[in-house]
């Protein structure tokens, strides 16, 4: 039993984390209606900008998060606007190929600089607290409330500010939002902005639960774009039920299956979804 | 300035379509004075929505000239006809349904954020119903409110001039009648209206003057009652 509490305590833990950036991918999607599978190489590069505020710099976490936010959504922006931009017309398909080839020149940019050794953050060291035979660890606890905050701040932002929905209403129909004086290409590079920011910052979420190195995000890709199928591509709620969902079938799967199959539950997920209810659990339009 | 003296909105000779050779409007024209409402009508495949769509700057014109008050605003996108006047309510889609009614119409002033609560509380006033379901889903409403709604959405920037693409498709006879109502009550505040319309008939009757399209090209024009009681129009078009 306690395992099994165990298994669901680590599963909220690991989804909350992968929800950060499934927010990120699935707001990209929402407004650009493509998969930016590139979000692998933010995640890494929020990961290395967060590990050079803190370590190099000195600065505490909650800074390095800034910093990681804002150095990802620039590269974000700058990457959309020099790369992928040009390719938008030609189909989802081409952008979303073309996003992996991005997402390769990203890593090997970091591995470049950075080479390919592990390089873990500026923590203190802390016992595991424990409640009977459950254990959570300090950093995990603080991962996750950070993460909380982040969707927090997100929503808020989707529901109260006129750029946020302004966001809201171009992926609703972009259409429409230009006939109101929205234009969507303005509001396209806050999307990705944030987009590759909060990106960012779930690579340093999920680097401070281990370690970073120049494969850190492509390592939670398939858990991030799983999530996202699974609530429902472009759904920013459904991004966030989606991986808890994940993050909870991938600890729970650990029961019972060995640790080196979990990435083969994000897969059998999107088949599950895809097969029966392809909209995902929230999304508003067939994925 | 070419524009007639008093004219709102001036289409001369507009050539539009969607693909690269297919051409829809093969040298329309048309003018709204201040005041008006007009009613475009005609068989399906005319045009008359296309025409609309390149009024709004949806559809760019390949030839002739769209002046708005004196000012050529043919070469404008969407978003520059929106910033110069004109509101256009499409057919379709024309509500952002994930959104509720307070954010649709909020996000409609976007040009101007500092007048949108003062604007919001306008329409409230004008329709009660939209006051009342503010904080429900734009996609949960029925076909009549939305299109209420849709309407409202378009006097947010308080256009010069508003375009209205079908607006009773698919709607109840009952609910059909309300909307020209309000589309009467509104003119009658001033606002000159330009409007497509399935139920020509009814369009006509309301109307200040109507143009009959065929095939991309001007086929008739008058004073709407009187396109409204032609014989040849309502047997070529309204079956009567």
């Amino acid at each position: 039993m306690s395992q099994l509490l165990q298994a669901l305590i680590n599963g909220v833990m690991t989804g909350t984390l992968i929800a950060v950036p499934a927010i990120g991918f699935s707001a990209i999607f929402a407004v650009l209606r493509y998969p930016n599978f590139a979000i692998a190489a933010y995640a890494t590069i929020g990961a290395f900008a967060a590990w050079w505020a803190n370590v190099a710099m000195g600065l505490p976490i909650p800074a390095a998060l800034l910093v990681a936010f804002a150095v990802t959504g620039f590269v974000g922006v700058v990457a959309e606007e020099t790369s992928l931009k040009r390719l938008r017309g030609n189909g989802a398909l081409i952008v979303a190929i073309a996003s992996i080839a991005l997402n390769l020149v990203l890593e090997n940019i970091v591995r470049f600089i950075f080479g390919n050794e592990m390089r873990g953050y500026d923590l203190p060291i802390a016992r595991d607290m424990r409640f009977g035979d459950l254990r959570i660890g300090p950093q995990q606890l603080q991962s996750l409330l950070l993460a909380v905050a982040i969707m927090a701040a997100m929503f808020l932002f989707l529901r109260y500010t006129r750029f946020g929905k302004a966001m809201r209403a171009v992926a609703d129909n972009p259409d429409l939002a230009r006939l109101k004086g929205i234009d969507p290409a303005k509001i396209a590079i806050v999307t990705l902005f944030l987009g590759a920011g909060l990106t960012g910052v779930g690579g340093v979420l999920i680097g401070l639960d281990t370690s970073i190195d120049p494969l850190t995000g492509y390592r939670v890709l398939l858990s991030v774009f799983a999530a996202a199928v699974l609530g429902g591509l472009g759904s920013i709620p459904g991004a966030v039920a989606g991986a808890l969902m994940l993050g909870i079938a991938e600890e729970l799967a650990l029961l019972v299956v060995p640790a080196t199959y979990r990435t083969g539950v994000g897969f059998v997920a999107i088949l599950l979804m895809l097969t029966f209810r392809p909209r995902g659990l929230l999304g508003e339009r067939a994925a | 300035m070419s524009a007639a003296q008093g004219e709102l909105l001036t289409v001369d000779g507009v050539v539009a379509g969607y693909g690269a050779a297919e051409q829809i409007l093969k040298g329309t024209s048309l003018k709204v004075a201040p005041g008006e409402i007009v009613s475009i009508i005609g068989p399906n495949g005319a045009g008359k929505s296309t025409l609309l769509k390149t009024i709004a700057g949806l559809v760019q014109a390949r030839d002739g000239t769209i002046r708005l008050k004196g000012g050529d605003v043919t070469r404008e996108n969407a978003l520059g006809r929106a910033k110069a006047g004109i509101g256009f309510v499409p057919q379709e889609r024309n509500v952002f349904g994930a959104m509720t009614v307070a954010e649709n119409l909020e996000i409609s002033g976007f040009q101007e954020p500092g007048k949108v609560g003062a604007r919001a509380e306008e329409l409230y006033a004008r329709y009660p119903m939209l006051a009342e379901k503010r904080k429900a889903l734009a996609r949960t409403l029925s076909g009549g409110q939305r299109q209420i709604l849709a309407m409202a959405m378009g006097l947010m920037n308080a256009p010069a001039l508003l375009l209205l693409d079908e607006p009773t498709a698919g709607l109840s006879p009952k609910a059909a009648d309300e909307l020209f109502d309000a589309i009467v009550a509104l003119n009658k505040g001033g606002l000159p209206i330009l409007m497509v319309e399935q139920h020509a008939l009814e369009a006509l009757q309301i109307s200040t003057r109507g143009y009959v399209l065929v095939s991309g090209r001007n086929s008739r024009e008058g004073a709407g009652p009187a396109l409204a009681t032609d014989p040849e129009i309502r047997r070529l078009f309204l079956g009567g």
